[in-house]
């Protein structure tokens, strides 16, 4: 037996108590797993803490289950809808596209567009070759025919490409002109490469057409005895506008087309018109066919859209404006949407399944490292029954999904002042490379990634992982530590996911008094901003658990909540930036990036909003004089000193990873009090980039007073509250010594307060102050 | 390193409350990174100017326009394999054709061609003979190539074919008649034959042996052939076969017929070399050169098969080769059994280079020059063959085609040997360097990491290293934190990190790739007991890495 290793994965993150729920699975080594429903109590596994800790719980779906391994396409392209061969090309034609070469020298064979069957040599196709240049091909039954551009195609440069063939006489002719200005391309005016190159030449052979190719952009279709068809030869970059004549077009039609004139209306096959169908509220994987026979192209995990395109001159900076100029495709030949697995499993969840934090947990071997998979799934009760909600950050999960920044990215260690450290886990799912990237990683080409997805095995969501730049667990690891500190304190309580708030806004949080947020809810989608913003205000009280939340928009599509869309930009954190003009997200129209520039900073909302961001020791707060105020003295009661949150499993405190701080300026209310405040961070700290103006020397933890976490407590309107940590590190601070420490006493105030109805502990302390002292 | 530990840090944190903090601990005296910078005015090597003159055209072609791009008719390869470049000095394009042979074979067989008319009066006999000699040898070490060069076989069977072939032929021809057309055709099977009988030992036998085998086959032709009474045992060999040279010609016609017959059976055997080698037996033959078959065969070439392929074309060709010879001359003598002429014919293959057309072509017309044009020379001619023979193999590592390679590789071994004399070990970049660096970003980067190195070599002391121990990841001073800085910012490729083996029980120090998909190394068998320990294990590593630097 070699490797046995097991990769699962849900149909839904968010299930309710009586839902059915698919589990989807591959495994290497071994065809039969043992299956255990479990319910998780704590991930961590830290010595200092209560270790990793589950509950088996019976149900119809425990015991061996039959498993296989599964293929998964990996890399996005169109595929188009031709159910009449329209594309069987038989005479004479014309392929012609704008194209914004991502790698082309990727060394690998890339597919522009073409009807292709790489496993037989049949069909036609113009793409880049492993040399980097533009070339047309045609095969019969494995005779295959080539015609190659003479100049390279350079990198991230705008061309228009085609190739005439001329059914009778066999002759074939590229087209490969720039058509880069000043805004679109790589390189401008100044440095003017060769870009065009216009060879013909007689081919041997003309193509034969299998019927059951299909016609694809991005991509060719090939087969291998292990994985059946796939879609391989995948391009990377962008594809504007592109299409199909049944006659070989002359020189002058091509120019006339890279000039932006009218297209041709004779012998039109296809003409895809890759603007079309945009709307303010995103646009769809459908590429609409304006030819004849409406062939219409449907994009596989998801082409990247709403990018600029070869005609983009730079005056509008969203495809809302002016869609025309947007019609650029990114295609990746690493992106990953959906592994589209077959069910290994099928399970109904009994109506009686308590909420909480499940997870399908295989074994197989002796069940350790990849022997052993927990496929984590959140489950909701069939009706809210408890006063208390955790909301999982889940949006937040999707974003860092897989994310393998340590492997990749030469600043991580930088940013967070530490060597990494890998497991087993992160090294095998570096060097499979097919279950997707995060969207804090970049793509292959280095074009930063937008998508991420639940429907994909995600082992950084799964209870005992530690994030190997910080070696802390963060995510659902570090989220089970405050449900955890709940269930030893039994407090009644349901759970949702950010999901829940994204789908129902409002409704999903009302039945709640108290709702709870998990340590790092930083992305959030605009309903899931409202949904909060709207429970405070209409009098639900919140207890904000971590930090660096509300920060960072995200997008979901209705009809398909698994996936995640992230677009970074120039005024926030991040690990790359959207290009200019493709900051608006595809999903839903939304400008991408923070929220703070729309005018909704966290501190509008919860009162304090991130300040720094480090790693490696944490540090503990102090009382601040406000926490003596009798309106929120109550916060503090059974505090012995001062001091609150000097342990934890979080680098050894309770503030530590990401901070958040009190600002007036950024619309904290008026009326917030800071309870407590950290402070003597190391260097390793440093300021939220997004409150800094210039970069100079000091911005740093012992030289910056902003790098701080700050606890706050402010009323808001019909009994509603809300209380912020102020860090990350706050909820991994609540399982030290059994559960029994500071920081739960704070947390266990707040939350006994928070759930009686009616007026809040030190209402009555509001008149004005008349001090003799 | 630091002479003294008088020199305290003091902890800024130390004044918030907790008592984490260390308050101070030993440090280095304070010295600027500025002193590295101020003191480096000139780079401790001389700089010649670098740059090279363009003194020839190149073709600029053109991009805007059509460019018809014709083919070797039958084939799909292009004529000449003109590629665009660009280049990178101007970004202005640059045609280049990567494959100028044809032109220079199609100059020299022009040349070829019109010789005899060029040919000195005096000297037209000896030279069309001459001529006519070196297009049957070059025609037969170009198939003899076919075996040695492609197929990799060490065979010295190619004159026993010829000869076989040619007594046989001979023989029909002058004992029933058989008309001069004839000779070559059938002289073709009986090279087939032959060559069925010698191919199945060359998939069985290793080169030295093969040679051995062949070289006894060809004395056992010439012993059979000498002592046999058939085939004219007494008077030194078979002659007055029928020959395509009309006799009423006149001689210097004669003469011409026979150079311009021979000249086409070169371009025949040219041709053949061209098919066979450019096709798919060629391309599978060269994977499976001498000594490697075993792992050409374990990636599924069957090259037993292709070897008995190329050997039965061998045979076959010089099998032809012997029927031609035969009406060429009007027979044929035992001398081409002799060891002599399967040395002078090896001299001609070993001279112009193994493996390539041209190089049979040359090294053939050298020696038959030699050995038939200055026959003033006497017997020293064949001195001077095995002179030139003996210098090509002493100093030439493929024979005279092969000297351009020859000299490319000595040429960077001169200048990897220049530059580690001159350029430091992790040090700026020289000017020679820097003009094979298309990103200049990376030079800078280069001079700065220098600057940085150097600088930091004089921050490492016992007082640092033991600071790093007991502070892992609390407030540094500034030498250490300068050190911990430079080490976090290097670029990814065998940067090193903790391999978790046992959650807070078992780590090990790996280094990552910096390459997608390649998963890190293990750079130790070391097992640290915390990632504490393993953390400053990567620290002691990476000064390790800089001081030796």
């Amino acid at each position: 037996m070699g490797n046995v290793e097991i990769f699962g994965y849900t149909d839904k993150i968010s299930v309710k108590a009586g839902d059915a729920i698919q589990f989807h699975v591959s495994t290497e080594g071994t065809e039969e797993v043992e299956a255990q429903l479990v319910r998780l109590i704590h991930g961590d596994e830290h010595p200092d803490g209560p270790g990793f800790i589950e509950e088996e719980v019976d149900c119809m779906a425990n015991g061996t289950w039959a498993v296989a391994k599964q293929f998964t396409q990996v890399g996005t392209f169109l595929e188009v809808d031709d159910p009449e061969n329209r594309l069987a090309l038989e005479g004479s034609f014309t392929l012609w596209a704008f194209i914004r070469p991502g790698w082309p020298d990727s060394g690998k064979r890339q597919t522009i567009l073409g009807r292709w069957d790489a496993a037989t040599g049949d069909g036609y196709g113009l793409g880049i070759n492993e040399d980097g240049r533009l070339e047309f091909w045609l095969g019969w039954d494995g005779e295959i025919d080539r015609l190659v551009a003479d100049e390279k195609l350079h990198l991230q440069m705008w061309y228009l490409v085609a190739v005439s063939f001329d059914a009778v006489t066999k002759r074939a002719t590229l087209y490969q002109e720039g058509v880069g200005n000043s805004y679109n391309s790589l390189l401008g005016e100044v440095a003017a490469l060769p870009y065009a190159s216009h060879p013909s030449g007689e081919l041997r052979l003309s193509q034969q057409n299998l019927t059951q190719t299909p016609f694809l952009i991005a991509g060719a279709r090939d087969r291998s005895e292990e994985h059946g068809d796939f879609v391989g030869a995948l391009y990377w970059g962008k594809i504007d506008r592109c299409g199909v004549y049944g006659r070989a077009l002359g020189r002058e039609e091509l120019d006339a087309i890279g000039a932006g004139e009218a297209l041709p209306k004779d012998d039109v096959v296809a003409a895809w018109d890759t603007s079309l169908g945009y709307t303010d509220r995103g646009i769809g994987d459908l590429v609409v066919d304006t030819g004849p026979y409406g062939l219409d192209a449907k994009g596989y995990n998801r082409p990247v859209r709403g990018k600029t395109g070869w005609n983009w001159t730079g005056f509008t900076d969203c495809f809302r404006l002016a869609p025309e100029e947007f019609g650029g495709i990114e295609f990746h030949a690493d992106q990953l949407v959906d592994c589209k697995w077959p069910a290994a499993m099928s399970l109904k969840l009994p109506k009686s399944l308590r909420s909480g934090v499940y997870a399908m947990r295989l074994r197989a071997g002796e069940g350790a490292g990849l022997r052993e998979e927990h496929i984590v799934f959140f489950v909701r009760p069939a009706k809210p029954s408890a006063r208390i909600a955790f909301v999982f950050p889940t949006a937040t999960y999707l974003a860092f999904a897989n994310e393998q920044m340590s492997f990749d990215d030469p600043q991580r260690q930088s940013v967070m002042g530490r060597f990494p450290i890998v497991s087993e886990i992160d090294i095998e799912l570096y060097r499979r490379g097919e279950f997707g990237l995060s969207t804090y990683d970049k793509h292959a080409d280095g074009v930063g990634v937008v998508y991420s997805s639940y429907r994909r095995p995600i082992p950084n969501m799964s209870p005992k992982y530690r994030t190997p730049s910080l070696d802390v667990p963060s995510g659902l690891a570090a989220d089970l530590s405050i449900t955890a500190w709940l269930e030893h304190h039994g407090y009644a309580y349901d759970i949702l996911t950010d999901e829940d708030l994204h789908r129902e806004g409002l409704d999903a949080l009302a039945p709640y008094a108290c709702v709870l947020s998990g340590t790092r809810p930083e992305y959030c989608s605009e309903r899931m901003l409202d949904a909060v913003e709207d429970y405070i205000a209409e009098g639900g009280r919140y207890i904000y658990m971590g930090a660096n939340g509300f920060v960072h928009s995200c997008g979901f599509r209705d009809d398909e909540p698994w996936a995640l869309e992230i677009r970074r930009r120039d005024d926030g954190y991040k690990t790359w930036a959207s290009a200019h003009g493709e900051q608006y997200m595809a999903t839903d129209g939304m400008r991408g990036g923070p929220w703070m520039p729309l005018g909704r900073p966290p501190q509008k909302l919860v009162g304090i909003g991130l300040s720094g961001q480090g790693a490696g020791s944490s540090e503990f707060y102090r009382r601040m004089p406000d926490s003596y105020h009798r309106m929120s003295s109550w916060i503090t009661k059974g505090v012995e000193g001062e001091i609150i949150g000097d342990t934890g499993l979080a680098d050894g405190g309770a503030a530590g990873l990401a901070l958040d701080h009190y600002e007036h300026t950024l619309g904290t209310p008026p009326h917030t009090k800071i309870i407590a405040s950290s402070g003597g961070h190391t260097d390793v700290y440093a300021v939220n980039q997004q409150i800094v103006l210039y970069a100079y020397l000091g911005l740093y933890g012992s030289h910056d007073s902003r790098v701080r976490a700050d606890m706050t407590y402010f009323t808001a309107p019909n009994h509603g509250a809300v209380f912020a940590c102020g860090s990350i590190a706050f909820g991994q601070a609540l399982p030290v010594d059994n559960f029994e420490n500071n920081a739960g006493k704070v947390l266990a105030n707040v939350l006994d307060a928070f759930v009686e109805p009616g007026r809040l502990p030190g209402w009555a302390w509001i008149s004005e102050e008349k001090q003799w002292r | 390193m630091s002479e003294t530990n008088e020199v305290k840090w003091r902890n800024p944190l130390a004044v918030w409350p907790g008592g984490k903090e260390i308050e101070e601990l030993p440090t280095n005296a304070w010295h600027s990174h500025q002193d590295v910078w101020r003191a480096r005015r000139e780079s401790k090597t001389k700089l010649y100017p670098v740059g090279r003159l363009r003194y020839w055209y190149k073709f600029a072609g053109h991009g805007g326009r059509l460019w018809s791009r014709m083919r070797y008719w039958p084939t799909r390869r292009r004529v000449l394999d003109v590629r665009g470049e660009y280049n990178r000095k101007t970004l202005q394009r640059e045609k280049t054709v990567a494959d100028r042979r044809p032109i220079y074979w199609l100059l020299c067989l022009a040349a070829l061609a019109i010789a005899p008319l060029l040919a000195p009066s005096n000297m037209q006999y000896t030279l069309l003979v001459a001529g006519a000699t070196f297009g049957i040898y070059a025609a037969i070490n170009l198939c003899w190539n076919l075996v040695i060069g492609i197929g990799g076989i060490f065979s010295l069977a190619t004159y026993s074919i010829v000869g076989t072939s040619a007594f046989i032929t001979a023989y029909l021809s002058i004992q029933y008649g058989f008309s001069w057309w004839m000779l070559a055709p059938i002289g073709a099977v009986v090279g087939l034959l032959f060559g069925a009988v010698i191919a199945f030992p060359a998939t069985r036998l290793d080169g030295f042996y093969y040679a051995l085998l062949t070289l006894g086959l060809n004395e056992l032709c010439r012993v059979y052939f000498t002592t046999s009474s058939e085939f004219g045992g007494s008077n030194g060999g078979l002659y007055g076969a029928d020959s395509y040279i009309p006799d009423s010609w006149s001689s210097d016609h004669q003469l011409l017929l026979g150079y311009y017959a021979c000249f086409g059976l070169m371009l025949a055997a040219l041709f053949l070399h061209r098919f066979v080698g450019g096709r798919r037996i060629g391309r599978l033959l060269r994977m499976a050169p001498e000594k490697r078959e075993a792992f050409a065969e374990a990636t599924g070439v069957d090259f037993r098969r292709a070897r008995v392929w190329i050997f039965l074309i061998y045979a076959a060709a010089l099998g032809f080769i012997g029927g031609f010879y035969v009406t060429n001359f009007g027979g044929v003598s035992f001398s081409i059994f002799s060891f002599d002429a399967v040395l002078l014919g090896l001299a001609m293959l070993v001279i112009g280079g193994i493996g390539r057309p041209e190089g049979a072509v040359a090294g053939t017309l050298i020696v038959v020059f030699l050995d038939k044009v200055m026959l003033g020379l006497g017997p020293l001619r064949l001195v001077l063959v095995g002179l030139i023979a003996l210098l090509v193999v002493l100093y030439l590592r493929n024979g005279l085609f092969g000297i351009k390679t020859q000299f490319r590789a000595w040429r960077d071994k001169k200048k990897s040997e220049h530059r580690s004399t001159r350029a430091e070990k992790g040090g700026e970049m020289l000017p020679e360097e820097a003009t094979e660096t298309d990103d200049k970003g990376i030079v800078y980067a280069r001079r700065f990491d220098k600057m940085t190195r150097d600088h930091l070599k004089t921050l490492v002391s016992p007082e640092i290293i033991e600071e790093h121990r007991v502070t892992l990841n609390g407030q540094h001073s500034d030498a250490l934190e300068r050190l911990l800085i430079y080490f976090r910012t290097r670029e990814q490729v065998e940067k090193y990190g903790i391999l978790n083996v046992v959650p807070f029980k078992n780590y090990r120090i790996v280094a990552f790739s910096g390459h997608k998909g390649v998963p890190p190394r293990l750079v130790e068998d070391r097992i640290y007991p915390s990632y504490d320990a393993a953390c400053h294990g990567v620290f002691l590593r990476r000064v390790q890495d800089l001081l030796e630097s």
